[in-house]
């Protein structure tokens, strides 16, 4: 096979990681502070972006090609998480800030973990081969292990970061047993290329599909637990209420994009001729998603418990439209990038509430936060309408965008069941607003710092890119839709 | 003007701009807020007005359209258009909304945000009731619902919350199927134009099989069947209405509850028309069904909010009757009874909402005899409720009466039995009347309560004077109606074997 070595290829990946270096050294052996920490950081995310965007230009629809003995894939799908993923870390940080400030020089390992995770993710997004899909896997979830229990004092936090470590290490086994049980079944680990996965599904009838499909059914439960699709998202209430509120946001943004990445790209080009295997398993997922999410979250009385089942319910929306196959990336993408951000600002309100170290932001804490802080509260708001499903918001383009492929896939069922359970996530969704809008604080007014420039760059990019793409998804749509694999 | 100025959209982004520049107010000048809000929704009567003045009479198709693709591969664009019975939707929508801000002046708290609010309300409506293409429509149809959660949620009255979260969920829900009902169109739609299309125009010329006829109605029609309300799914009005600041209700009543009715009549009948003229047993009995019991349960309230409340879901059962009723005079009744009930009903609140600004109750037994101390406020109340009955040579009359003589073609007995709501009407408004301003000053608190004000008096005299004016004169408004119910029931009449009665042809005849 062509070696095919280029640089431009790794290109994103090598600024992340040598932004971490940058980082670890500025801390370790030059003792610079947090400024430069931050800038360092910054330049790293940028010229990532930038790698991303290039490769964009240049790879994706019919250029894309892979690399490295077909390790990494450079198409219009790695290179759009790549200017999703980068940018999201970029948001993370920010939204951190704070919380990495009060950690002392424990802070640039911080900043170094956020970048590592990124790329992680961005690997998962431009893997060639379930190996190098697992590698980045690895890297993204061990910092992201780290992240989570950032606060070593609080002992829910530990909890929260040991539990989402063994049962993130228990579905990493599980997904690299799948691996192996795909490699029993089709002879390679490779997905594209002569003899690779999909060129053998596609040349060849298989008697006894029992293996492989035991390895699509651990493929799926190892990523459906990254992603915290139900019934694999037991872990996710803890683990969101637990780790510092200052991360959540990316840990929860970053685990979707980059877990949908994965399962796109295994399920509609690798295992793309099998469609008619996973897609029913898919759809099986997504309706006890959302269902589950939406039943639980009702039941909340914490904001982020809440947010985490949510996140279990618009996992299943995701899934929506991953059932038709290729014609669904776009809105896949469409909808996870959106989701990501929203996601992203509704935990740094939630940070600001309730303090970026702290772990639990019940929801009495937000009661009157409508006069308290007028501009927290309306970004809340939106971000709550905007999961919600509200037109004008992005997060009814989304859903436009999932259903509508779901729909062209004749899984109307599925469309119907989703939107239900979209009408009962507008009750906890609302309850935010009502709790913050029209219930008075109670006894004293709890006191917290304004936001701080970190979170109010991230609230105000956030709630912009929620507006415009809910008023126009027409530009994102388009550049969606060249975000395909190749 | 130039004739292809986009009128449409100005009118729909009047009351935005409106908005906005209500936010940008300064803080310390909470006086301006109502002067502006109100300049902004003049302007938009204004431009309605402008609208009613170069409408084509007698056109049936849609006129002012405008359409711009925005996506081609989802069939997304933007399409608008009125004819004669979204036009006059339109002007009532503009008509009420100066006028419900001007009865706002009890809203002292956060008073830029609720006008914002009710200026984006008024766009929301403005735009469901110009969009030709249903999925613009539906982001109309939903949006509008945030800020009305929002006007009954905070300046609403002690169950507000409750009131409000119960509105929205239930729209909410009804709309949910709506949507699997637009995408599953646009899908039929794509299978047989080659492209996927939102637009109602081009839907129009699909063909749909008989089942997915009833499917599709099903997830539109309960969606506007909870709007109306229809019984049985009117359960959330009474709470709504009766929770909402004054002209909260003034809107809800005078507008939102027609987008029901309205949706019924533009996208049921003409998408659906298989499933319609099949259906139409099930809707004239909720329509009949809603007619007494809410009359009957408006009898026995003793709030005269509710009461008024209750009233609607009476008035709106005789709106669906007239429309299912498949005839001519029938839908031209049920068009201008939607009109009519704007303006009555948003009469009798604006008139309930000032004795609860004197009184802060709104139980009749609270009052009594209230017309010696009142008069004119007790004359306006009189006025308005024999509009709100159907007293010949006002609005009412001309509704009803229109209504029952379209379902006494089709549907005799369904008119029989529908024509005890008019009975009924009379026993509510005026056993109400009797109880409030007649005989001797029961209560001590009533001894000195004022009089109309000047302001109050501005407010009801534009009402009063359209109730006069279409009581005595209705025909420029039928004129506009009626080629555009004529289109709709062409339409039936070609693709089904429906076929509409006329005066002096009997079934047997035929």
């Amino acid at each position: 096979m062509n070696q095919n070595l280029d640089f431009l290829a790794i290109g994103p990946v090598v600024a992340a990681s040598l932004g971490v270096v940058a980082v670890l050294m500025a801390e370790v052996t030059l003792g610079l502070g947090r400024r430069v920490w931050g800038w360092l950081a910054g330049l790293a995310l940028v010229a990532a972006t930038a790698l991303s965007g290039l490769q964009w230009a240049l790879h994706r629809g019919p250029d894309a090609e892979t690399f490295f003995s077909g390790m990494i894939v450079v198409d219009g799908f790695s290179s759009f998480a790549g200017m999703v993923v980068f940018p999201l870390a970029g948001l993370g940080l920010m939204s951190g800030w704070r919380l990495l400030a009060s950690q002392g020089r424990r802070g640039a390992e911080f900043v170094a973990l956020v970048l590592l995770a990124a790329a992680g993710a961005h690997l998962m997004a431009a893997g060639g081969n379930l190996i190098m899909l697992f590698i980045g896997l690895e890297v993204f979830s061990i910092s992201l292990y780290v992240l989570a229990g950032f606060t070593r004092e609080r002992v829910d936090a530990d909890e929260a970061a040991l539990k989402y470590f063994l049962l993130g290490a228990f579905a990493s086994a599980v997904f690299l047993y799948g691996v192996a049980l795909v490699f029993a079944a089709t002879g390679s680990l490779d997905i594209y290329g002569p003899g690779g996965i999909a060129d053998f599904l596609s040349s060849t009838i298989l008697f006894k599909e029992g293996v492989l499909l035991a390895g699509v059914a651990l493929l799926l439960v190892g990523m459906g637990f990254k992603v915290s699709a139900a019934p694999f998202h037991v872990w996710s209430p803890d683990v969101y209420q637990g780790s510092p509120t200052g991360i959540t946001g990316f840990l929860a943004g970053s685990a979707k994009v980059a877990g949908f990445a994965v399962l796109a790209r295994v399920l509609t080009v690798a295992l793309g001729d099998s469609i008619a295997d996973w897609a029913p398993a898919v759809a099986a997922l997504a309706a006890l998603s959302v269902v589950l999410g939406t039943l639980l979250a009702i039941a909340q009385t914490d904001l982020k418990r809440m947010l985490a089942y949510s996140s279990v319910a618009h996992a299943g929306f995701i899934m929506t439209a991953l059932v038709a196959g290729q014609g669904g990336i776009g809105d896949m993408w469409f909808y996870v990038a959106t989701y990501a951000v929203q996601v992203i600002a509704a935990f740094t309100v939630a940070g600001v509430v309730s303090g970026d170290a702290a772990g639990a932001s019940p929801l009495t804490a937000y009661a009157g936060l409508g006069r308290r802080a007028p501009g927290l509260a309306a970004v809340l708001a939106l971000m709550m309408l905007s999961m919600g499903g509200i037109p004008l918001t992005a997060g009814f383009a989304g859903k436009v965008a999932v259903f509508r492929a779901a729909v062209d896939a004749d899984y109307l069922w599925l469309v119907i069941l989703a939107l239900v359970a979209a009408v009962a996530g507008l009750f906890f969704y609302l309850r935010v607003v009502v709790i913050m809008y029209m219930q008075p604080s109670e006894g004293e007014e709890p006191a917290h710092p304004g936001a701080g420039w970190g979170a109010r760059l991230v609230l105000v990019a956030a709630s912009a890119v929620t507006l415009a793409f809910g008023i126009a998804p027409w530009p994102l749509l388009d550049v969606v839709r060249d975000a395909l694999p190749l | 003007m130039p004739a292809d100025f986009p009128i449409l959209t100005t009118i729909v982004l009047l009351p935005v701009a409106g908005a906005l520049a209500v936010l940008v107010l300064p803080r310390r000048r909470p006086e301006l807020v109502l002067p502006v809000a109100i300049a902004a929704s003049v302007l938009t009567l204004g431009g309605a007005g402008w609208l009613l003045w170069e409408f084509q009479t007698g056109e049936a198709g849609f006129q002012f359209v405008e359409k711009v693709t925005w996506y081609e591969p989802w069939g997304a664009g933007y399409h608008v258009g009125v004819d004669g019975i979204s036009l006059l939707l339109v002007v009532l929508t503009a008509f009420l909304f100066p006028i419900a801000l001007l009865a706002s002046t009890a809203i002292t708290d956060r008073i830029r945000q609720y006008a914002a609010a009710m200026l984006m309300l008024e766009a929301g409506i403005l735009g469901v009731f110009v969009s030709l293409d249903l999925l613009v429509f539906f982001v109309f149809w939903e949006a509008m619902l945030v800020p009305m959660y929002f006007i009954i949620g905070i300046w609403g009255g002690s169950r507000r919350v409750y009131a409000a979260v119960k509105f929205f969920l239930y729209t909410a829900l009804g709309s949910a199927l709506m949507f699997a009902g637009i995408l599953a169109l646009a899908f039929l739609a794509s299978d047989q134009l080659g492209r996927p299309t939102f637009d109602f125009v081009e839907l129009l010329g699909i063909d749909l099989t008989r089942t997915a006829q009833f499917w599709l109605f099903a997830g539109f029609g309960l969606s506007f069947a909870i709007k109306v309300p229809l019984f049985p799914f009117h359960t959330w009005l009474p709470d709504a209405h009766v929770e909402a600041p004054t002209a909260g209700s003034v809107i809800l009543a005078g507008v939102l509850l027609k987008l029901g009715a309205y949706g019924l009549l533009r996208f049921n009948l003409t998408l659906f028309p298989e499933a319609s003229v099949g259906l139409v047993p099930v809707m004239a009995v909720l329509a009949v069904i809603g007619i007494i019991y809410g009359a009957v349960v408006a009898i026995v309230q003793s709030d005269v909010k509710r009461l008024v409340a209750y009233s609607s879901v009476s008035h709106l059962g005789f709106v669906v009757l007239g429309i299912f009723a498949l005839t001519a005079q029938g839908l031209q009744g049920g068009v201008i009874q939607m009109v009519n009930h704007g303006l009555t009903t948003g009469a009798l609140f604006l008139l309930v909402g000032m004795i609860y600004e004197r009184r802060h109750t709104r139980e009749i037994s609270e009052f009594g005899g209230l017309g010696s101390v009142m008069p004119l406020y007790a004359g306006a109340f009189l006025f308005v409720a024999f509009a709100s009955i159907g007293l010949p040579g006002l609005n009412g009359f001309v509704g009803e009466f229109l209504v029952l003589v379209g379902t006494y073609l089709s549907l005799p007995w369904y008119a029989v039995a529908a024509a005890f709501g008019v009975l009924l009407a009379a026993v509510y408004l005026l056993w109400a009347y009797q109880r409030m301003f007649t005989g001797p000053i029961t209560v001590p608190a009533n001894r000195d309560l004022p009089d109309l004000s000047f302001r109050e008096a501005w407010v009801l005299i534009p009402m009063a004077a359209m109730i006069l004016f279409l009581g005595i004169y209705p025909k420029p408004a039928l004129d506009r109606i009626e080629p555009s119910v004529d289109v709709i029931l062409q339409r039936i009449e070609q693709v089904t074997d429906y076929r509409v009665p006329e005066f002096g042809i009997t079934e047997a005849g035929r």
